[in-house]
């Protein structure tokens, strides 16, 4: 009995629910999902999502996995609201990833168009009026890097009509380009009155030969949507490693081989190859000395 | 009896065999031959389906097919231990069964490398090897070893056959006449000259000589294909070694099998006698000894030192969940035999048998244990596959498709030794001159 309770609290342990805000609950999706986001939806998800969740409506998930997955098409699934998914597919859970680095809000929302179209009786509620996409090409995003307090400060600026405003309170993320995807500089951070936010860079990252550092920003605001912009600065520790694939080495082409591979097996190949052919030479001479005795 | 009537009775005696098919040849040849063919048909539905009809899986992807062909290699190395070893240091006993063990080498070399085709999931892309193969990979050595080995191994059988070829020829009258062509076209037309004589001595000398390192080489190759990884349970010094010891003792256990089928079923009682059990006994006793040595090294070291990976590896063999199988195979595979053919009245030919059986089916078993274990335990934890992918377990269509290289090889030697005589006349004849005139 002690045990069975032990258990049940590791069980739930491990499968602690998200909980999702309120105001994130009830965000609706900005784009409206029609055949084109939900096809762009299924490319997401057999890309990202397949190998657990398996095929919706095919209940063909991980089972071994705890907890399940579960299948999209669901009712467990479908039960969110469109908030909800787009929320916890962005914050991931136990083993479920979190996307929201690795996927843009746009794909993240497709993906719930996506799931969504495997709910017959879902209606997806009217768009808000905000124009999203043509007001989000007007905003500008400035980097700038101080040397002496290792900072990087963007600043965000909106233009509707002829005013340019700086943005207030929008969620910028700051990332550095690494050689497999983007390593993250802090934390989420939000704007000042200015529109500007600082993050402290560190002193020690390792650049390019000359210490470039590609650095991409990504503001989220609540009224021009997401933008993000990128900028090369030198301000990473130059680094000027000779690629592992340059010289003769045990991994490297055929081309590539070590000299003393090369040299070993081919010698080995012939000496043995030699002594075969003196023997076939043999065999033939056997033949010749038969003819002539008989 | 003069020496000519001895000879001729011996002769006669020996191509028995080839002149003479009874009915339990006729069904035992029907028996492997239908056998095979049925497992054959499990090959195709691999061929269609592809290797998920196997047990083998991302993980364990090398299961029984590996473990089979790293077993086969093992067995193909007695001809060099008993034409090579024990002929170059002059051991005469072993020379009437030479052929034997060239045999059985031939036919497990031979089929070996058709092993590791069944475990490609594509195999008509098998020449990718050679295209693509880099010469760093052990895999691409181990392939020219194989085949080295295959061609000196036929060549060490051929060339001290050509004398008893065109005895068969000779001899051999009322058999079709395509198969006596075909014996007159192999012995080259021998006429026994000194000169002839001479090549065949030197040649076959040099043979001998070149097969121990070649031998050596591949069966060290081969354990270089796992000891070259860095994994647990294979990433050992003295992995090559082990194996080549490991390699004597499913051979010696083969050889002794087949000389009592041999001596059984073609009544060559008086050519392959008790003397000589007692002797492959005696030899098997020594390669075991060694291999134990090896055993010893091999789990006793790390199993002392317990390092953080090695222990889980180890403790699945010890304990766990192989236990049954590491226990059962060491100790009635090797230790107890070891130790009842230590006792001379064991050393005769019908314990023997039943101690060479056991043997083999461990020799067999333990290869089994040497891939399987460490590849189901990566460093990398196994994540996110379903439970079939974690442990594993074979399939009746894998294990249709292993038999399959064993009834091939089971055909292989059968026809082989249908075909030729599997003591060698002219060599017995001409060491008996030699004694003669010494
Ligand atoms: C590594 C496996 C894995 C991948 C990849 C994965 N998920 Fe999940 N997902 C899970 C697991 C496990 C759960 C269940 C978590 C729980 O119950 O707390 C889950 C839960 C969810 C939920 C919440 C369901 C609910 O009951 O509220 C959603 C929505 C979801 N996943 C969507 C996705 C999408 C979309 C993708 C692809 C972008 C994805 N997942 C990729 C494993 C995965």
């Amino acid at each position: 009995m002690v045990l069975l309770v032990v258990m049940l609290c590791f069980q739930s342990g491990i499968a602690q629910t998200v909980v999702v805000p309120a105001d994130k609950k009830a965000k609706a999706s900005p784009l409206l999902f029609n055949d084109a986001a939900v096809k762009d939806g299924e490319n997401i998800y057999n890309k990202n999502c397949v190998s657990c969740h398996g095929n919706p409506t095919k209940a063909n998930y991980q089972k071994s996995m705890s907890p399940i997955p579960g299948d999209p098409a669901e009712e467990k699934f479908q039960k969110n609201s469109d908030g909800e998914l787009f929320y916890k597919i962005g914050v991931g859970n136990a083993v479920m990833p979190m996307f929201k680095n690795i996927l843009s809000e746009e794909e993240r929302w497709k993906l719930v168009g996506y799931i969504r179209s495997f709910n017959k009786s879902y209606k997806q509620p009217p768009l808000e009026v905000v124009v999203v996409n043509l007001l989000s090409k007007t905003v500008k995003l400035a980097i700038s890097y101080n040397e002496k307090s290792h900072q990087i400060a963007i600043t965000a600026k909106g233009k509707i009509k002829n005013d340019t405003v700086p943005l207030k309170g929008s969620e910028i993320v700051l990332y550095a380009k690494r050689y497999f995807g983007r390593l993250q500089i802090e934390t989420v951070k939000q704007t000042n009155q200015q529109g500007t936010v600082l993050f402290a860079f560190p002193k020690d990252l390792p650049g390019d030969k000359v210490g470039n550092i590609e650095l991409i920003a990504k503001i989220n605001d609540e009224l021009f949507g997401e933008v993000s912009v990128s900028k090369t600065l030198k301000i990473g520790i130059p680094t000027d490693k000779p690629s592992l694939t340059e010289k003769r080495a045990i991994w490297n082409v055929n081309a590539k081989a070590p000299i003393w591979i090369l040299l070993t097996y081919t010698i080995g190949v012939l000496v043995v190859l030699s002594f075969l052919i003196y023997i076939i030479f043999s065999i033939i001479k056997i033949k010749k000395v038969s003819k002539k005795n008989n | 009896m003069s020496k000519k009537e001895s000879f001729d009775k011996m002769t006669t005696d020996i191509l028995r065999s080839v002149r003479l098919t009874n009915l339990s040849f006729k069904i035992w040849m029907g028996f492997i031959t239908v056998s095979f063919l049925i497992c054959i048909y499990a090959y195709t539905i691999q061929l269609r389906e592809g290797l998920g009809v196997a047990g083998i899986r991302d993980y364990v992807s090398w299961g029984m097919y590996i473990s089979n062909f790293v077993f086969f290699v093992a067995t193909s190395l007695i001809g060099m231990l008993i034409s090579a070893v024990l002929g170059l240091s002059g051991i005469k006993w072993a020379a009437p069964l030479a052929r034997i063990a060239e045999i059985i080498a031939l036919a497990f070399a031979m089929v070996a490398g058709l092993v590791i085709v069944s475990d490609m999931g594509r195999p008509e892309r098998l020449a990718y090897v050679f295209i693509y193969g880099r010469i760093q990979s052990p895999i691409l050595w181990d392939v020219t070893v194989v085949t080295t080995y295959v061609a000196i191994s036929a060549l060490l059988l051929y060339l001290p056959l050509i004398p008893d070829l065109k005895i068969c020829y000779d001899r051999l009258e009322n058999i079709p006449k395509l198969q006596r062509n075909i014996y007159k076209w192999l012995s080259l037309d021998w006429s026994g000259s000194p000169e002839q004589i001479k090549i065949v001595r030197r040649s076959v000398r040099i043979l001998l000589i070149l097969i121990i390192p070649v031998a050596m080489g591949i069966h060290t190759v081969t354990s270089w294909l796992f000891a070259a990884t860095t994994r647990t349970g294979w990433d050992s010094t003295i992995f090559g070694p082990y194996f080549v010891s490991g390699a004597f003792v499913s051979g010696c256990a083969a050889v002794i099998i087949a000389m009592f089928v041999y001596r059984k079923t073609y009544h060559l009682d008086k050519y392959i006698t008790e003397f000589h059990f007692d002797k492959m006994g005696r030899l098997l006793v020594l390669v075991s000894l060694v291999y134990l040595y090896f055993n010893l090294n091999e789990y006793l070291v790390p199993g002392y030192k317990m390092k953080k990976f090695d222990h889980f590896h180890l403790m699945e063999l010890f304990s766990g969940r192989f236990a049954l199988l590491f226990w059962g195979t060491q100790l009635l595979g090797l230790v107890i035999p070891l130790i009842l053919l230590l006792f001379k009245k064991i050393r005769r030919p019908l314990p023997m048998l039943v101690i060479a059986i056991f043997v083999l089916a461990g020799a067999w078993l333990k290869r089994l244990l040497i891939v399987v274990p460490t590849m189901e335990n990566p460093y990398l934890p196994i994540q996110n596959v379903p439970l079939n992918f974690k442990f594993y377990t074979p399939t009746l269509i894998e294990t249709a498709i292993t038999l399959a290289s064993i009834f091939l090889v089971l055909i292989i030697i059968t026809v082989l030794s249908k075909v030729v005589p599997i003591i060698p006349i002219q060599e017995i004849e001409l060491d008996e001159h030699e004694s003669e005139s010494v």
